[in-house]
């Protein structure tokens, strides 16, 4: 009878039964390009709703926010915009880690399992400080390694020239180990080896991982406790006071330059464009209009074209069609073909020259005044208005600007 | 081509096997990327599709009234300045920090700051933005790559714009080759930081005989991905705009030397114009 009453209950129960309760520890991953970030997940009831943390080894931080809706799982870190979506299939939850980046979404593959990650510690060969070197596109640069055993096996912290890392937790495998920091805004994974790539046995080296695609190689000697870490060198800033020279041929192949009669003693706006540049289309009719309204003041302008093809020709004829779209009445040059170097080689004044259009104010002596890089065009509605104002200001001042004998 | 020779170094064609019948349906993590992106585009905070004004902060610029460097509608006297770095956004409510990338609000605009120390710049987003998406060539599996990257001719380091018109410092990492049109075409790999961490993407800025027959008359970049294995993929299925290609607000890269594809690459974004004028004829004349 007993047993009757236990198989109905049961049965009754079943037709109410809700997905499988994400409650627990699980073993979580991201799928980075080149290796396995891993950390831990806990979740739990908490009164109506749900709490939990992300841990790296030991070190958990709060998610900010757990939600469940049927049998998709939510784990928000509002600090960084950044949440963890994931569906829950039995001992599985499979989805993505996504937060918002600056180009647009930063996206990594997610999936757990229930239980949590074993803890290894590492042998005595591995522990102490390392004095690596981060082997990047950017060059070589120091990075300190501290590998240490603590409460869940290796551990370690990862020290720049401008700060740390924060807590790295994982496993270790023999003379290998692949320890990780997920704070749900870095996304951090340090592998290495003793003597990995034929190396000394008294040598690391691995591959850092940051996010889903960054891999830098780096390797590592043991601290001797000098100084490894140096002062980051600053950039220096570009300088624009000099006067302003080009020497480029017009549409008909004659050379111009900036002592050409048409410039001396005038007001010179010079425009980088190419017609391949939509923000310089948007900029053509507001030049046209300040050339128009000022020249007999002694305004000048003359656009520098950096176009595609690099034949003469062909440029050519790509220029006069830009010239008849936009009536335009100024000079027009064919500086050089429309790539960042090419433009700083033609123009060695422009240092860190990067944009399309670039326009440049030279005063009546010919000397740079201002450079203004990109263009506001209409469809920005206040900022083109005040970019016209702002213009027409800038000509309106070195128009009164005394002229040079 | 400096290359005519087909060396080791050559990207080798995934799919080019393939069976023609499956050749339109992307993969589904391509699928996943895009709706991604469209969601971005529609939602984020920071998406370019909001932006009204980005300007460098120079030796700081004053945002709000109408006579300031940016005019915000309702927005009181604010002044942005850098300093070690930081971003500090002044104005009659006291002082804050503007972050990298996320952007915070200023009456109904929003405010973030990007670039590198000494030279940041402010970006400004409106509080609406315009109904527009990113739209795609029809997925072409013969144009997925893998393969080798040689190291760069001349390695070093140098200033670009990346694809959101923010000057940023990049490395030569290399070349890669890849086979197309009968072509075996040399393309310079740069490696941009993302702004995240030591986050940075391998990005190739490319020309193909699309630009502005189908394509953002700038060229368009595509991201080179490790495959775990020493190699990379170049899958111009995921080429994308530069976010000039969705508002003014937004200078343009210069194209970069020798990037240039003759044949068209018809696949990834595709431009439909919208607030931007096209070149007049396009490049046919190439």
């Amino acid at each position: 009878m007993r047993a009757a009453v236990a198989m109905l209950a049961l049965t009754l129960a079943l037709p109410a039964r809700r997905a499988p309760s994400p409650a627990g520890e699980w073993r979580a991953a991201l799928d980075l390009a080149g290796g396995e970030l891993r950390f831990g997940v806990k979740l739990e009831r908490r009164g109506s709703g749900w709490g939990g943390e992300i841990c790296n080894g030991d070190k958990c931080l709060p998610f900010s926010a757990v939600s469940l809706a049927g049998d998709s799982v939510a784990l928000e870190m509002a600090d960084y915009a950044a949440a963890i979506t994931a569906k829950l299939a039995g001992d599985s939850l499979t989805g993505r880690y996504r937060n918002v980046g600056n180009r647009g979404p930063r996206v990594i593959p997610f999936r757990a399992s229930r239980g949590r990650w074993t803890a290894s510690r590492g042998p005595e060969r591995l522990t102490g400080r390392w004095d690596a070197m981060w082997m990047g596109d950017f060059g070589t640069s120091p990075r300190v390694i501290e590998l240490r055993n603590g409460e869940a096996g290796l551990e370690g912290t990862i020290i720049s020239n401008t700060g740390d890392y924060g807590h790295f937790a994982g496993q270790v495998k023999g003379d290998s180990f692949s320890l990780a920091h997920f704070d749900g805004s870095y996304v951090y994974l340090l592998t290495g080896a003793l003597g990995g790539g034929g190396g000394t046995p008294d040598t690391l080296r691995g591959l850092f991982h940051a996010g889903l695609r960054t891999q830098t190689p780096w390797i590592a000697v043991r601290s001797t406790g000098g100084p490894h870490l140096k002062a980051l060198t600053e950039n220096t800033q570009a300088d624009t006071t000099g006067p302003f020279r080009f020497a480029f041929p017009d549409l008909d192949g004659r050379l111009v330059t900036e002592g050409d009669p048409r410039f001396k003693g005038k007001v010179v706006m010079v425009d980088v464009f190419g017609t391949w540049c939509p923000t310089c289309h948007d900029a053509a009719p507001e030049l046209v209009r300040l050339y128009r309204k000022h020249r007999a003041r002694g305004l000048e302008i003359v656009g520098l074209a950096y176009e595609v093809s690099g034949d003469t020709a062909v440029d050519r004829r790509q220029v006069r069609r830009y010239r008849e779209k936009f009536g335009i009445p100024f000079t027009l040059l064919l500086a050089g073909v429309n790539d960042t170097e090419a433009a700083a080689a033609t123009l060695p004044q422009l240092q860190g020259f990067t944009s399309f259009p670039t326009t440049i104010f030279l005063g009546r002596d010919g000397k740079v005044r201002r450079i203004h890089a990109g263009f506001y065009g209409p469809a920005t509605g206040a900022q083109h208005a005040k970019q016209v104002r702002d213009w027409e200001r800038e000509v309106e001042r070195l128009l009164l600007e005394k002229r040079e004998e | 081509m400096t290359c005519r020779r087909v060396p080791a170094a050559v990207l080798t064609a995934l799919g080019a096997l393939a069976a023609p019948l499956q050749s339109q349906t992307p993969p589904p993590d391509i699928v996943q990327e895009r709706s991604a992106y469209a969601e971005w585009l529609d939602t984020a905070p920071g998406s370019p599709l909001a932006a009204v004004a980005q300007q460098p902060i120079g030796p700081g610029i004053r945002l709000g009234p109408p006579d300031a460097d940016v005019p915000l509608d309702g927005v009181g006297e604010h002044r942005v300045t850098e300093r070690n770095g930081i971003v500090t956004l002044e104005g009659p409510d006291g002082a804050r920090v503007v972050p990298a990338g996320r952007p915070i609000a200023l009456g109904s605009y929003s405010v973030a700051s990007g670039g590198v120390a000494g030279r940041r710049v402010v970006t400004v987003y409106g509080p609406s933005r315009e109904a527009r998406t990113a739209d795609y060539y029809p997925y072409d599996p013969k144009l997925v790559f893998v393969g080798p990257m040689s190291p760069p001719e001349q390695p070093g380091t140098l200033r670009v714009l990346a694809l959101d018109g923010i000057e940023t410092e990049a490395a030569e990492a290399g070349t890669v080759v890849v086979p197309i049109g009968g072509r075996a075409v040399r393309l310079r790999v740069r490696r941009i930081p993302t702004g995240i961490g030591d986050e940075a993407e391998l990005e190739i800025f490319f020309r193909d005989g699309t630009n502005a027959k189908g394509t953002y008359p700038a060229g368009r970049f595509v991201a080179l991905v490790p495959t775990g294995d020493g190699r990379y993929r170049l899958d111009f299925n995921r080429a994308r705009n530069p976010f000039c290609a969705y508002s003014s607000a937004f200078p343009c890269p210069a194209p970069w030397r020798g990037n240039t594809i003759e044949v068209k690459v018809e696949a990834g974004e595709r431009y439909l114009g919208g607030g931007l004028s096209a070149p007049p004829g396009g490049l046919e004349a190439r």
